[in-house]
């Protein structure tokens, strides 16, 4: 098989910091190449530099052995490279059709030929088996259709290179398995992918080659047919990971209870429907599923950030339905919100300001409404040795920390409140390896010491690593209870994708 | 009441609709790229401004326009520049550039015509009325649509050309994926400042038109601040309109009409400081039926949710 | 020391735009045909040549640096009021109105005239507020055009039923208040009132209300980030709802002091024409909404306006050169939010958060 495209000793710095260091690679045509790593490995730099949103600081890109400099996305297309992003660029108010041919419509003179469009798009879906209906807008369609609408976006551009950056991270694992197979196609039909992901199951289900980066650096590139799992993984992560240590004990009485919780929709589904279960102290109950099956609303509504229609939230057997944020917390409530920027954080505040959120209204800090700023200091100091967060003061702004640091900062703020429940919701995104396992720490002391901890992960295996019971969400419900120790990835994955308790 | 309401209220709204209805054209073409902006005052201000410059520079009405025109247009690009290539929040770029048009309008008004207040010349000629033959025909058109000048008609087949421009042409549809999504725009390869940036510059020559016809429209002369809100009341008509060059013309002429009705009642008994509250308290009730926020997300809260 | 570095390093933008402010004004003399050095000369002797140009300064400055504090509360909260121009021409004639109505005292009806001033600015101010929490409707249109509506009301009321009949019948214009009634001058013969002493104890108390205190830590979250505060068990609207009242408040204060300080009765358009509001609103920018650069970015621009009127008598420079000054120089501190999100970009990075 021939080289299609080369990339040679990149190298890409941002002032101090080095995201990617001598990394080079070959991509062979019709071939499936996977490129794996952790969080802050550098893949999506080293894809950004590929597809022209970033220049390399030095190093350089070879197409069909011609050298290339992309400095705008444009001229990556002009090339042949195509990227589907991990979050999706698509306008969701548009048809399928629109969204494929806009940057290179079929036009009359200066107007914009709809139909001629659809026509086109048509055409093409049928040539790479690719089923999708032209004229559906695509904020309608569920997310694996958006993929192929991405898909199809990219090779009606001429792609030759096919980038996927985490495409299964939103997919349901039906949805995942129907994506592999278009991937083998599109490589039968000649095209080259490149797939990044941190999933290694989809690897080498999938791929031909595989190129392990860690801390901007190769670290090892293989034949998928001739590794294993395991081996990626350690070249991945580098070092064997300790284990989270749990101490077997007996739950205690239920400390969360939520009956028949129902929130209506706008379109006619609900948000919640009719959501019941409950959290005894001393357990860590994990909630699976695909992002968007009213996780946010169950979390948002026990927290007291949405209203809910019916039903009841008891916390230590004290109704808390529709109560203030304020008076939730009071009763037993902490809080880590699913993403840190959004809520969980003021980025131009200090590290200090963001770390008493909470704490301020308390009599210990403060007297008259007056702040004791001291004692507030003493606070936060002692969390930021006691959990390692680097920064280079308490008046450091938020937005100068690392995703990792940060979050540190969120949970230890919110296990510092000491309530006897912690909601706990994707507490690792986007964090390294490190903070991962210190947080998963956190949580699950907190658990060994007779609290409670509701647990919302889209991460399948951090669910299964710390939850004592899992239920799993779709479409607004609970649709299934599982015991972790007996659950497999299999049961739990099929109840995310709607199907019925086995 | 009979002499409240007739045609020729009527015939003065659809002219005291133009400025309000250019000016909102004008900011939605900024609205439909993502950008809010609330510099239309002091672009409608210095439109003014240049069309009685112009037209005492040269005496000619077409060069006056241009003039009025080509000033805009270098303060819009003011504004492009402050809000796209040095990212100021745009809220604020706007109110500056707003004291800014008030402070050198003032000034120049000084330094140029040396008066103080207001300039007018008695030998200076406005815009000519035209009247189209074919209306002339029609009992009550005719007495709707005569006596407008040309910038008159030009809004109104702007409403039009704008809105084929919108939602049926290659160019139009790429500057509204730019506001709808400037990242995924940008990731197609869309170049979204220079859409950007013709887009603020449209919103400058929509206002610079708007400007002209206020001062050689409406009547011929400049005061300080002869806007007097009218930015203010173009932006809410273009949220009421939602950016839709049909639902703005409807909006905007809502706001003319209580101009119209305004002038009209001071004819009457009921104080003057009434009847020149009326387009300002309407305008705020207005706001009350327009409840999407949507446009202002990049004033409050803005969330970094990567 | 690295606390004294950051300070630095926050004054070299709003010295630079400064310096591009003055160059614009630069040019706009030289257009006059002025040379430039003798033009600022005279604008520095207009502005604090002597005690009684220093003081007519300071008294400039003592209703822009109560509106700059109102507007600059109501900032970092996260509201852009810009309708502190009516909410101080409310509260002015209030304030007139009352003094010559209360009966009582001089010392009566100045306490209750001030009160009346804040009242009457804060709930012009909180109208808007609770149109924005309870109808959504937007603030910063609603304020903008409420100044005009308040403008016209003060000034229906002194050309119909408060008009001041007794002297000359041109002006519109409410009676004269009572000796009793006025704020003390400063210093004999000179402008500079009471209320200028009113104005630095508020700026100080507001520093140390956002430093210290619960509510100003509350506040401070809400402007930067809502949602935060609302997660974090913030109410919201109660603090929007309090901004805005103290807000509207130092803007009818703002016009309160004028009428009993300096002009002892509401002269329709007397405080609109020299654009007071706005000069706060570009002093709150100027200092980036803290209360005491607030306070000295006020005396600044004050300086600037009483430097022109100087500059105005003795060259044939027009004084509407301040509002050029002042013009560019705002729009070059609105780059300002650009400076630092360049630099936060550049950090993302150096954390290789998006990697």
């Amino acid at each position: 098989m021939e080289t299609i495209l080369e990339m040679e000793r990149i190298t890409k710095k941002y002032g101090q910091f080095t995201a990617n260091q001598e990394i080079s690679f070959a991509l062979r045509e019709g071939e499936i190449h996977a490129i794996v790593g952790e969080n802050g490995a550098g893949k999506t730099t080293l894809m950004r530099i590929l597809y022209g949103m970033e220049q390399p600081t030095s190093g350089t890109i070879r197409i069909h052995g011609a050298e290339k400099r992309f400095a705008n996305p444009a001229e990556a297309i002009d090339s042949g490279i195509g990227m589907v992003h991990q979050h999706f660029m698509l306008f969701p108010s548009r048809t399928i059709a629109e969204n494929i041919v806009i940057g290179n419509e079929p036009r009359k003179s200066i107007w914009f030929d709809r139909k001629q469009a659809i026509a086109q798009v048509g055409a093409l879906a049928e040539r790479f088996r690719l089923p999708i209906a032209p004229g559906q807008k695509v904020g309608d369609c569920p997310l694996g259709t958006q993929q192929r609408v991405e898909i199809l976006k990219v090779l009606y551009n001429g792609a030759k290179i096919i980038i996927l950056d985490e495409p299964t991270a939103v997919l349901t694992p039906l949805e995942v398995k129907e994506l592999l197979i278009t991937l083998r196609g599109l490589a039968e039909q000649g095209k080259s992918i490149i797939l990044i992901t941190h999933k290694l199951h989809e690897v080498m289900e999938v791929a031909d080659r595989i190129t392990v980066l860690r801390n901007g650096r190769v670290t090892g590139q293989l034949e998928a047919s001739q590794t294993t799992v395991e081996e990626v993984s350690r070249l991945m992560v580098g070092r064997e990971l300790d284990g989270i240590r749990r101490e077997t004990q007996q739950a205690g009485q239920p400390l969360l209870q939520v009956n028949r919780l129902f929130i209506r929709g706008k379109k006619g589904k609900p948000l919640l429907d009719h959501v019941s279960f409950h959290v005894r102290s001393g357990e860590i109950v994990g909630i699976a599923g695909i992002s968007g099956n009213g996780q946010s609303e169950l979390v948002q509504a026990l927290t007291g950030l949405l209203p809910v229609d019916e039903g009841t939230v008891l916390l230590q057997g004290k109704e808390i339905t529709n109560r203030s944020v304020k008076q939730i917390r009071e009763a037993g409530l902490a809080h880590i919100p699913e993403d840190r920027y959004l809520w969980g954080t003021a980025k131009e505040a200090s590290v200090k300001d963001n770390a008493i959120m909470g704490h301020h209204r308390l009599k210990e800090f403060q007297r008259g409404g007056i702040l004791r700023q001291r004692k507030l200091d003493q606070l936060v100091t002692g969390w930021i040795n006691s959990f390692a967060i680097k920064t280079s003061s308490l008046a450091n702004k938020a937005q100068n920390l690392s995703g990792g640091n940060l979050q540190k900062v969120i949970v230890a703020r919110e296990i510092g409140h000491a309530t006897p429940f912690l909601l706990a919701c994707e507490p690792t995104r986007g964090v390294d390896i490190g903070a991962m396992e210190f947080i998963h720490q956190q949580l699950m002391d907190k658990r060994n010491r007779g609290e409670a901890v509701l647990l919302v992960s889209s991460e399948l295996s951090e669910i299964m690593t710390l939850s004592d019971r899992i239920l799993v969400m779709f479409e607004g419900k609970v649709v299934g209870e599982l015991n972790a120790e007996t659950a497999t990835e299999e049961q739990i994955s099929l109840l995310m994708a709607g199907g019925k308790q086995p | 009441m009979e002499q409240l309401f007739d045609l020729s209220l009527l015939n003065s709204t659809v002219r005291m609709v133009t400025p309000i209805l250019l000016a909102a054209l004008g900011g939605s073409l900024c609205a439909r790229v993502g950008i809010f902006n609330v510099a239309l005052e002091g672009l409608v201000l210095v439109g003014a401004f240049g069309a009685i410059l112009g037209n005492a520079l040269t005496g000619n009405l077409f060069l006056a326009v241009l003039i009025a025109i080509g000033s805009v247009l270098l303060f819009s690009l003011l504004f492009a520049y402050i809000t796209i290539h040095l990212r100021a929040n745009e809220i604020v770029a706007g109110v500056a550039l707003n004291f800014l048009a008030a402070g050198l309008t003032t000034f120049l008004l000084r330094t140029i015509f040396s008066v103080k207040g207001a300039y007018y010349d008695n030998e200076m000629h406005g815009l000519p009325a035209w009247d189209l033959p074919f209306l002339q025909q029609i009992p009550v058109l005719e007495q709707l649509f005569s006596g407008h000048t040309p910038l008159v008609w030009l809004a109104y087949l702007f409403v039009i050309g704008l809105h084929l421009f919108y939602f049926k042409s290659v160019a139009g549809s790429r500057l509204l994926a730019v506001g709808e999504n400037p990242v995924a725009a940008q990731s197609i390869g869309l170049k979204v400042r220079k859409i950007q940036y013709a887009a603020i510059l449209g919103c400058g020559l929509f206002c610079g038109l708007a400007g002209a016809q206020l001062s050689l429209g409406q009547v011929t002369m400049f005061s300080e601040g002869m806007t007097a809100g009218r930015g203010y009341i173009a932006l809410v008509a273009m949220m009421l309109g939602q950016s839709n060059p049909v639902g703005m013309l409807a909006s905007s002429l809502l706001f003319g009409f209580m101009d119209a009705l305004s002038i009209r009642l001071q004819g009457l008994s009921i104080p003057t400081h009434f009847t020149l509250m009326l387009p300002y308290v309407m305008t705020v009730i207005a706001m009350f039926f327009f409840r999407d926020k949507s446009y202002l997300k990049n004033t409050g809260a803005n969330s970094s949710a990567r | 020391m690295k606390q004294w570095k950051q300070t630095l390093s926050s004054l070299i933008h709003p010295l630079i735009a400064l310096l591009i402010g003055f160059l614009a004004g630069a040019i706009a003399i030289s257009v006059t045909g002025t040379p430039i050095l003798q033009a600022y000369q005279e604008m520095w002797t207009g502005a604090f040549g002597n005690l009684y140009f220093l003081t007519s300064t300071l008294a400039r400055s003592t209703p822009i640096i109560l509106l700059g504090l109102g507007i600059s509360l109501a900032f970092r909260s996260g509201y852009f009021n810009l309708g502190a121009e009516g909410q101080m021409v409310l509260g002015a004639v209030a304030a007139a109105l009352t003094a010559l109505y209360m009966p009582g005292s001089g010392i009566v009806k100045l306490l209750a005239a001030m009160a009346a001033g804040m009242i009457a600015g804060g709930l012009w101010s909180l109208l808007a507020a609770w149109m924005d929490a309870k109808f959504k409707v937007n603030l910063l249109i609603s304020t903008l055009l409420l100044n005009y509506i308040a403008s016209l009301f003060a000034g229906y009321l002194v050309t119909e039923p408060f008009k001041d009949t007794t002297g000359s019948a041109a002006l519109a214009q409410s009676r004269m208040i009572e000796q009793g009634a006025w704020l003390p001058k400063l210093f004999a013969g000179m402008s500079l009132h009471a209320g200028f002493v009113l104005a630095v104890v508020i700026a100080i108390l507001l520093t140390l209300l956002l430093r210290y205190t619960v509510f100003g830590y509350e506040l401070k979250i809400t402007g930067q980030n809502p949602l935060f505060a609302a997660y974090g068990g913030v109410n919201r609207t109660r603090v929007m709802i309090l901004c805005m009242l103290t807000s509207g408040a130092l803007a009818g204060l703002a016009g309160t002091v004028e009428v009993l300080g300096s002009q002892y009765r509401y002269i329709d358009g007397s405080l609109t024409a020299p654009g007071y509001a706005w000069t706060g609103l570009m002093a709150t920018l100027l200092a980036n909404s803290n209360p005491l650069g607030t306070t000295i970015a006020a005396v600044f621009l004050a300086a600037l306006q009483t430097g022109a009127m100087g500059l105005e008598r003795n060259t044939n420079v027009p004084l509407e050169i301040s509002s050029v000054i002042q013009a560019a120089l705002i729009l070059f501190i609105s780059a300002r939010f650009t400076y630092s999100f360049l630099k936060r970009r550049k950090e993302e990075k150096n954390n290789g958060a998006t990697v």
